[in-house]
């Protein structure tokens, strides 16, 4: 662990995983030009230029697909959480190939007439209202903006500075770029060839992403629904407004069950993650304060709550981060009764110390 | 023609001042604004400068919200990207 910035946090298994990305984006480049070149209708005389192109452009389109679908099938199938891991690394990649599909279009098409390439651009077709003729570059030109924003405030260096939420938001554009760039390709690629499999491939990679956005959403959904034993409890049992969350038998050892508190009144609802350690019990906000990761997914290393993530760490009793790191969480107060836990919905600010509740047998042998 | 051009002068306006902007801010303005990087590689501030000549009225707007002054940076998590 260091204590200060590196330009890129690289592993034995990152580089692996960065290496077979790269050859599969240069085999799949080497594939595509070498197969329509072979396959190219009589007459249509493509250039290798404009296969490349072509090449680049699918290329840059299919790893942005692969990006949107690693976050929902992660949440779908935990075991899928190590793709994730390098998420970045692949989102990066994909601006690099669509800069270098804009880069070869723009001097390919632009760059052999009187004007500059960028008046070109904006000035060679404005057909706005035209939907057979729309400018379709200018669509692909926004989303590699955002892109552009994405790659260039990947790191963590920003995501503190900009703040989680802002760095949080300034991402999610990339929804935004994803339905620009299916507009560029409609408006534009299928505008020249109405080729079925093109239309098909299309089709397939917007469901598949929606798709799949969908069922992970309705899987959270239903399972905050669905959250056992979750209810208030009479005031003879716990104080006034705590929440039943369980069986501490339910919850294996260093590890978590998630329980969605509802809001009520001034008290706003959140998903809490309690963690079951050393007979002990505490609970704190299922948000790793990082980059939102689901705590209550990760487990107890070292004594530590270890984000699944990226491995941020936090001490259960308190929610800080071990020294002399300065990450913080809320925490919650928690009782146990009859081997069931009960949790104060209302958080305590984030990094406050809380009791543990001792598990009976833990009680008993202190006895 | 007149629209496109008044664009373009505005963008790269925009992007001349980010890039002096941003070369400022990797070379000095960064510590001021994150003690974490008091003493980064020269590699990690080439990173950072693509992003702060992009968002560079946020960065200045921040950087004069920001009087204190810094004599030893304090840590910060090393998982950094991923």
């Amino acid at each position: 662990m260091s204590l200060s910035y590196t330009w890129v946090g690289w592993s034995r298994q990152k580089k692996i995983y960065d290496a077979l990305m790269l050859s599969a984006i240069v085999l799949y480049l080497a594939v595509f030009v070498a197969l329509a070149r072979a396959f190219q209708a009589p007459g249509q005389g493509l250039s290798d230029v404009q296969l490349l192109i072509r090449a680049l452009g699918t290329a840059a389109f299919i790893l942005l697909h692969i990006v949107l679908c690693i976050g929902p099938l992660t949440r779908l199938d935990r075991r899928l959480l190590p793709i994730l891991y390098n998420r970045r690394h692949l989102g990066v990649t994909t601006f690099f190939v669509a800069l270098a599909h804009a880069v070869l279009s723009l001097v390919w098409y632009h760059g052999f007439g009187n004007l500059s390439i960028p008046l070109s651009l904006l000035v060679s077709n404005t057909n706005l209202r035209s939907i057979s003729q729309f400018p379709f570059e200018l669509l692909g030109a926004f989303s590699l903006i955002i892109l552009f924003l994405m790659a260039a405030t990947s790191h963590d260096f920003w995501l503190k500075n900009l703040s989680p939420r802002t760095w949080k938001n300034l991402h999610m554009l990339v929804y935004i770029a994803y339905g620009s760039l299916v507009l560029h390709v409609v408006l534009g690629v299928l505008q020249q060839d109405t080729s079925p499999v093109l239309v098909a491939a299309l089709t397939i990679g917007v469901s598949v992403v929606s798709g799949l956005h969908i069922a992970s959403a309705l899987k959270e959904s239903t399972a905050d629904r669905v959250t056992p034993g979750v209810s208030i409890v009479p005031p003879d049992v716990a104080p006034t407004g705590w929440v039943d969350a369980g069986s501490i038998d339910d919850i294996p050892e260093s590890r978590a069950r998630v329980v969605c508190l509802r809001s009520t009144g001034n008290v706003p609802g959140e998903r809490v993650a309690i963690f079951k350690y050393d007979g002990k019990v505490s609970a704190v906000s299922n948000v790793c304060a990082h980059q939102g990761g689901p705590l209550g997914e990760g487990k107890i290393v070292n004594g530590c709550i270890t984000c699944p993530w990226h491995g941020y760490q936090y001490l259960p009793e308190s929610g800080q981060s071990p020294p002399p790191f300065t990450e913080r969480i809320r925490t919650y107060n928690v009782r146990i009764e009859a081997r069931r836990i009960y949790v104060n919905p209302a958080p305590n600010p984030p990094g406050t110390p809380v009791s543990p509740a001792l598990l009976p047998e833990a009680s008993h042998r202190n006895i | 023609m007149a629209i496109a051009l008044i664009i373009l002068y505005l963008l790269a306006a925009y992007s001349l001042l980010g890039i002096i902007f941003a070369l400022y801010f990797v070379c000095i303005g960064m510590n001021r604004l994150d003690p974490s990087a008091i003493g980064s590689h020269w590699t990690f501030r080439l990173l950072v400068l693509p992003g702060a000549a992009a968002l560079w009225p946020w960065l200045l707007r921040r950087l004069a919200s920001t009087h204190h002054s810094y004599t030893s940076p304090p840590p910060s998590h090393p998982e950094s990207p991923s």
